[in-house]
C-alpha cells in the first residue's frame, strides 16, 4: 500500500471507470471529451486490457488482435473508424489486412486448404469455386446477413425501442433467425456441407460451436469483415489504446495506472464510491466497470449485502467463455522465405465445431488454431530479415485448473511445441531453427495481467438465448445497483475488440444521461 | 442480385410461426433462465490462483542464514517470512531475478539480483542471491551493516527472460560470466543437475583476482560429478596465477574458441558493462545469428557520461523534475548523470520499479514536458510509447527540466 506524502487520490468524480480495457477506454474518452468529470482507474500500468503489446528481443508482439472489424477503409467507414478518427480524433493509423483468412482442415477424409478474399462477392466466387452449385445458397447467407446488419442499425438508431410493426415488415429474416443457430439457419438456407466449412472458417473468433452460438452475431460478424475487410494498428494494439490515453488526458479526463479497485462502495442499493488497494477513497455515483460482472459483483461490491440475489444468478445463468493460449515467435528470416503468404490462417483439424471445442477442455495439442503473420499486413513491423508469427489457441479455464507452478513451464513449452509442429505441417514450413524469441501466454498470462476471471476473454458465450438481441432487448432491466453499467466483453454486444469499444460508447451514454437527468432534477 | 430476389427471400427454419414465436420467447425465455439459476456466489478463480502463485507481486522473505563466499561476497538464503502473507516461494526458471524493495533509513529503492539457487529449492522454501560488496556501492555497503539473520526483505515475483528456452537454443549453452554475474548460472548449473533443465552448460569465468572467484570449489565440485554436463573455465586476468587449469586474461575469440563448440552452443552472457562491451566485440568475430546470443540485462548504467552520445555540457547540471504522482504534485532536483528513477527514489516518492535496465516496463511513465536521454541499448519501449512520449525512469537521464507524471507503486 502506498502511503507516501499525499499521493492518495481523495477527489470525487461525476463517473469512476474501472479498467482501461477496450471498453473502458472508449467510455472514458467519450464521458472525457462531453467535460464529464472521470476517472479510470487501471490495476495494470498500462491502458488496453488484452488490447496491448510485448516486446521480446528485437520484436514487439501484439498481443491479442488478429484483426479489428467494423474498421473499414476511408471509403467504407466502419463504426470504429468513425469513432477513432471522426469522433475521437485518435492519433491513430490501421492497415488492412491483405485476406479474410485460408482455412486448413487436416483431419484424414476432410482435407481443405483455401484461400479466402475480402469482399462479400469474391468470397461468394471463391466458396462456389471450391463448391459448385453452393453459391445461390451462400448469396442467401449474405443477403440475411445484410438485413441482420440493417436490423441492427435501426434497433440502434431507435435506441433499443424498435417499432415492431417496422421489424415485422422489413426486417422478418431478422426476426426468423435471431433464435437459431448458425447450423439451423445454414441448413435451411440450404447451404452444401462443404461449403458451410469455409463459410464458418472464421467461428474460433466467437469460440462457440456452430450448432450453439447464435446465427445473427456470427452473420453479422461474417458480414462485416467481408464488406469492409479486417484492419489491424500499424504500432500494434498498444498503439490505439495509448493514443486513446493520450486523448482522455487532452480532453481533462484522467487514468490512474497501477490503481486497483478493491471495493466498490454501496448504500441502499446506489452506487457511493470506490477504495482501491492503494488506500485511495474516491466518492462517485456512477460506476462503469470493465471488469466482469462475476468480479464486479463476487469481489467488488462493497458490503457483499448490498448485491442484489438477481445479480448472482444473472451471473450464474451465463455460460462463460473460453480463455487462451498463444504462442508468440520471432523469426530470424523473413515470411516469404519461409513460404508463409498469408496473413491469417485457421488451421483446424476438422470443421466439427463441437469436437474442436471438446478439444480445448483438455490439457492436450488443441485441435484448432488460429495464426497471424503480422509481416504480411505491416511489412517492417519487425527489423529487416525478420519476422513475427503468433499462433492462437483457446481453451476452457477448467482445463488448467489443477496446473502446479512447478509443472507451468514444462507443460506450457510442451503444448507450444506441438501447436509448432502442427503449423509446420499444415503450412509445410520448418520454423524451428529460426526462432530468435518466444514467449507463451497462457490462461494464467491472461489472468496474470487483465485480471480476468479465470483467465477468460471471451466473454459469456452467445447462444441464441443469450446472444446481442435478447440481451440489447433486456437493457435497462439488467442494472441491478443503481448508478453501475458494466463495459466490455461481458456485456451486451458479447466480447471482442469492436463490441466492446462500441460498447463502451453505449453505456458512457446511457450513464451521461442519467447525469444529465439528475442535473435537470438539481 | 436482382432487387426481385432481395424481396422474394424468406428464410424458414422451422416454420414461418415457429420461427417468429421462437424470437418472441427469446427474452422470457431469457429471464427465465435467469430466475432459474443459483444464486450461490462465485469465488472460485483457480487461474488466478495459479498466475499469483507464478507471479506474486509482493514476496515477503527473511534472512535464514548468510554464508560468506569471498572477501568481498556473502549468500544470503531467504525464506518465507512466517509473520506475513507469504507462505511459499514463488517457483522461477532458472537465471530469473527477484527485484528487492529496500529501505535505506525511509528511503525506499530497488535492487534487482539473479537467483542463485535452484528452481526446486522454492519448492524447499528458499531462495540464495548471493551479492558482492561494491566498493562505491551505497546499497551494498548498507547490507553489509544491517542485514543479519531475521532481517526482513521484501521482494517482487521472479522477473526477467534471461532462461534458457528449450524450444529457441541449443542444448548446448556457453554462460560467458563475469565477476557477480556467476549467480544465474549457478542456478541453472543447478537446475541441470537436479534434471530440471535439459542441457549442458560451459562456463568462462572471468574475475579479476584469484580469491575474488565466487562458487570456485562449489562448481569445481559440479563438475569432477557431473563432466558430462558441466564444465567450467577461469580466466583471470591479475598478473600472477597460481590456480591450476586457469587462463589468464581476457574472455577472447580464442579462449571461447579453445573451450567451446561455438557453432552448436547457445551463448548468455552475465556481468558487469565492461565485459559486455569486450565480449561482444569477440562474439561478433563469429558472425553468429542473433539469436545465439542472449545478454541479461546489467542493471542501471554506471557511468552514463562515457556513452558517447550523452550531451556532455549537461553533465555538471542539476534539473528541476515536476512530478504528478497520485494527487500529489511535486518538484525535485535532478543530476543530468543519474536517471530519473534515482531522482524519484532519493526524493523518497517510492516509484514503481524491478529491473532498472529499461526492461521491464514496470516504471513507464508519461513525459509531459522536457528531454531525456536515454540509452539505445536500454531503450526497450514499445513503439507507441516512444510516439506518445512515455518513457522507462530507470533508463532515462534528465537533460532539461522535466514535467513527469509517475504512476503510483502498486
Amino acid at each position: 500500500m502506498n502511503e507516501s506524502k499525499g499521493q492518495r487520490i481523495e477527489d470525487s468524480y461525476d463517473v469512476v471507470v474501472i479498467g482501461a480495457g477496450n471498453g473502458g477506454l472508449s467510455a472514458t474518452a467519450f464521458l472525457a471529451q462531453r467535460g464529464v468529470n472521470v476517472l479510470c482507474l487501471e490495476q495494470h500500468n498500462l491502458p488496453g486490457g488484452v488490447a496491448t503489446s510485448f516486446v521480446r528481443g528485437r520484436f514487439e508482439f501484439e498481443t491479442s488482435l488478429h484483426e479489428l472489424a467494423s474498421y473499414g477503409p476511408q471509403s467504407n467507414k466502419g463504426s470504429i473508424r468513425t469513432m477513432f478518427e471522426d469522433k475521437l480524433k485518435l492519433d491513430t493509423e490501421f492497415v488492412q489486412v491483405p485476406e479474410a483468412f485460408r482455412l486448413i482442415l487436416t483431419a484424414p477424409g476432410e482435407e481443405l486448404d483455401v484461400s479466402m478474399p475480402f469482399g462479400v462477392e469474391n468470397f461468394i466466387d471463391t466458396i462456389e469455386k471450391e463448391v459448385p452449385g453452393s453459391k445461390e445458397s451462400v448469396e442467401k447467407f449474405f443477403k440475411v446477413a445484410k438485413e441482420i446488419r440493417d436490423a441492427f442499425s435501426y434497433i440502434r438508431k431507435m435506441k433499443g425501442k424498435p417499432d415492431q410493426g417496422v421489424l415485422f415488415k422489413e426486417f422478418s429474416n431478422f426476426l426468423k433467425t435471431a433464435a437459431y443457430s448458425v447450423t439451423e439457419v445454414e441448413n435451411a438456407l440450404g447451404i452444401p456441407e462443404k461449403a458451410q466449412k469455409i463459410l464458418n472458417g472464421s467461428w474460433s473468433y466467437l469460440g462457440v460451436p456452430t450448432d450453439r452460438v447464435n446465427f445473427t452475431i456470427f452473420a453479422s460478424m461474417v458480414l462485416v469483415y467481408a464488406e469492409k475487410g479486417g484492419w489491424v494498428p500499424t504500432n500494434r494494439s498498444h498503439g490505439y489504446t495509448t493514443a486513446f490515453d493520450a486523448k482522455i488526458r487532452e480532453f481533462g479526463g484522467r487514468i490512474e495506472y497501477n490503481t486497483r479497485v478493491d471495493k466498490i462502495l454501496v448504500e441502499g442499493g446506489k452506487i457511493v464510491g470506490v477504495e482501491t488497494t492503494n488506500g485511495d477513497k474516491i466518492k462517485t455515483n456512477y460506476i462503469i466497470s470493465n471488469a466482469s460482472p462475476i468480479l464486479t459483483y463476487n469481489k467488488l461490491i462493497y458490503p457483499q449485502s448490498e448485491v442484489p440475489e438477481i445479480a448472482y444468478k444473472d451471473v450464474n445463468a451465463r455460460i462463460l467463455g473460453l480463455t487462451g493460449f498463444v504462442v508468440y515467435v520471432g523469426l530470424d528470416t523473413t515470411a516469404e522465405e519461409l513460404g508463409l503468404h498469408e496473413y491469417a490462417y485457421f488451421i483446424m483439424d476438422t470443421m466439427d465445431t463441437e469436437e474442436v471445442y471438446n478439444s480445448w477442455s483438455k490439457l492436450q495439442a488443441p485441435g484448432g488454431l488460429a495464426c497471424v503473420v503480422l509481416n504480411n499486413a505491416i511489412p517492417d513491423c519487425s527489423p529487416p530479415g525478420t519476422c513475427m508469427l503468433d499462433i492462437t489457441t483457446l481453451y476452457r479455464p477448467e482445463a488448467w485448473k489443477d496446473v502446479k507452478p512447478e509443472e507451468y513451464v514444462e507443460l506450457k513449452n510442451n503444448l507450444a511445441e506441438e501447436i509448432l509442429i502442427k503449423f509446420e505441417k499444415a503450412t509445410g514450413t520448418s520454423l524451428r531453427d529460426h526462432i530468435e524469441e518466444i514467449e507463451i501466454a497462457t490462461p494464467a498470462t491472461f489472468a496474470r495481467y487483465a485480471k480476468l476471471y479465470n483467465g477468460i476473454f471471451y466473454g459469456y458465450e452467445p447462444e441464441s438465448w443469450d446472444s446481442i438481441v435478447p440481451r440489447l432487448n433486456m437493457m435497462g432491466k439488467d442494472v441491478y445497483i443503481e448508478g453501475l453499467e458494466f463495459a466490455g466483453g461481458f456485456n451486451r454486444q458479447a466480447h471482442g475488440y469492436s463490441s466492446s469499444l462500441s460498447d463502451g460508447l453505449i453505456s458512457a451514454r446511457l450513464t451521461l444521461q442519467k447525469l444529465l437527468q439528475e442535473d435537470g432534477k438539481a | 442480385m436482382s432487387k426481385e430476389n432481395e424481396e422474394k427471400l424468406n428464410v424458414t427454419v422451422r416454420s414461418n410461426t415457429k420461427d417468429l414465436f421462437a424470437f418472441t420467447k427469446l427474452v422470457p425465455n431469457r429471464i427465465k433462465r435467469i430466475e432459474r439459476a443459483s444464486s450461490e456466489p462465485l469465488r472460485e478463480d483457480p487461474i488466478n490462483d495459479l498466475a499469483w502463485k507464478l507471479h506474486p507481486e509482493k514476496q515477503f522473505l527473511i534472512i535464514n542464514e548468510i554464508k560468506e563466499e569471498t572477501k568481498s561476497t556473502k549468500t544470503f538464503k531467504l525464506v518465507p517470512d512466517p509473520d506475513s502473507i507469504t507462505k511459499e516461494l514463488a517457483y522461477f526458471r532458472s537465471g530469473q531475478y527477484i527485484s528487492l524493495k529496500i529501505d535505506l533509513e525511509g528511503v525506499r529503492i530497488t535492487r534487482p539480483y539473479s537467483i542463485a539457487s535452484s528452481p526446486k529449492d522454492a519448492l524447499k522454501g528458499f531462495y540464495e542471491l548471493t551479492i558482492r560488496k561494491e566498493e562505491n556501492g551505497f546499497l551494498t555497503h548498507f547490507i553489509w551493516d544491517h542485514w543479519k539473520v531475521g532481517t526482513r526483505v521484501e521482494s517482487s515475483g521472479p522477473e526477467g527472460f534471461f532462461y534458457y528456452e528449450r524450444l529457441r537454443d541449443l542444448t548446448q549453452i556457453v554462460g560467458i560470466a563475469g565477476g557477480s554475474g556467476i549467480t544465474p548460472f549457478r542456478s541453472m548449473a543447478k537446475a541441470i543437475i537436479d534434471g530440471t533443465t535439459d542441457a549442458k552448460l560451459t562456463l568462462l569465468y572471468g574475475s579479476s583476482e584469484e580469491d575474488d572467484i565466487i562458487f570456485y570449489e562449489e562448481f569445481k565440485e559440479m563438475e569432477k560429478k557431473h563432466p558430462a554436463k558441466i564444465k567450467i573455465v577461469h580466466i583471470l586476468s591479475c598478473d600472477v596465477v597460481s590456480l591450476e587449469g586457469c587462463e589468464k586474461g581476457f574472455i577472447t575469440k580464442e579462449i571461447i574458441e579453445k573451450y567451446c563448440d561455438v557453432n552448436s552452443s547457445t551463448f548468455f552472457i552475465c556481468g558487469p558493462q565492461i565485459m559486455y562491451n569486450f565480449v561482444e566485440e569477440e562474439l561478433k568475430k563469429f558472425n553468429l545469428p542473433v539469436k545465439r546470443i542472449r545478454r541479461e540485462a546489467f542493471g542501471e548504467v554506471k557511468d552514463i557520461l562515457t556513452h558517447p552520445d550523452f550531451p556532455k555540457e549537461v553533465a555538471e547540471k542539476i534539473f528541476k523534475i515536476k512530478i504528478h504522482i497520485g494527487d500529489l504534485t511535486e518538484e525535485i532536483p535532478a543530476i543530468a548523470t543519474e536517471s530519473v528513477l534515482v531522482a524519484l527514489e532519493r526524493a523518497n516518492l517510492n516509484p514503481p520499479s524491478k529491473c532498472r535496465s529499461g526492461e521491464c516496463g514496470f516504471c513507464r511513465s508519461l513525459l509531459i514536458d522536457g528531454k531525456v536521454y536515454i540509452n539505445p541499448v536500454s531503450d526497450w519501449r514499445r513503439s507507441a510509447d516512444k510516439k506518445f512520449n512515455y518513457f522507462h525512469p530507470c533508463a532515462s537521464y534528465p537533460i532539461t527540466d522535466l514535467v513527469i507524471n509517475i504512476p503510483r507503486d502498486l
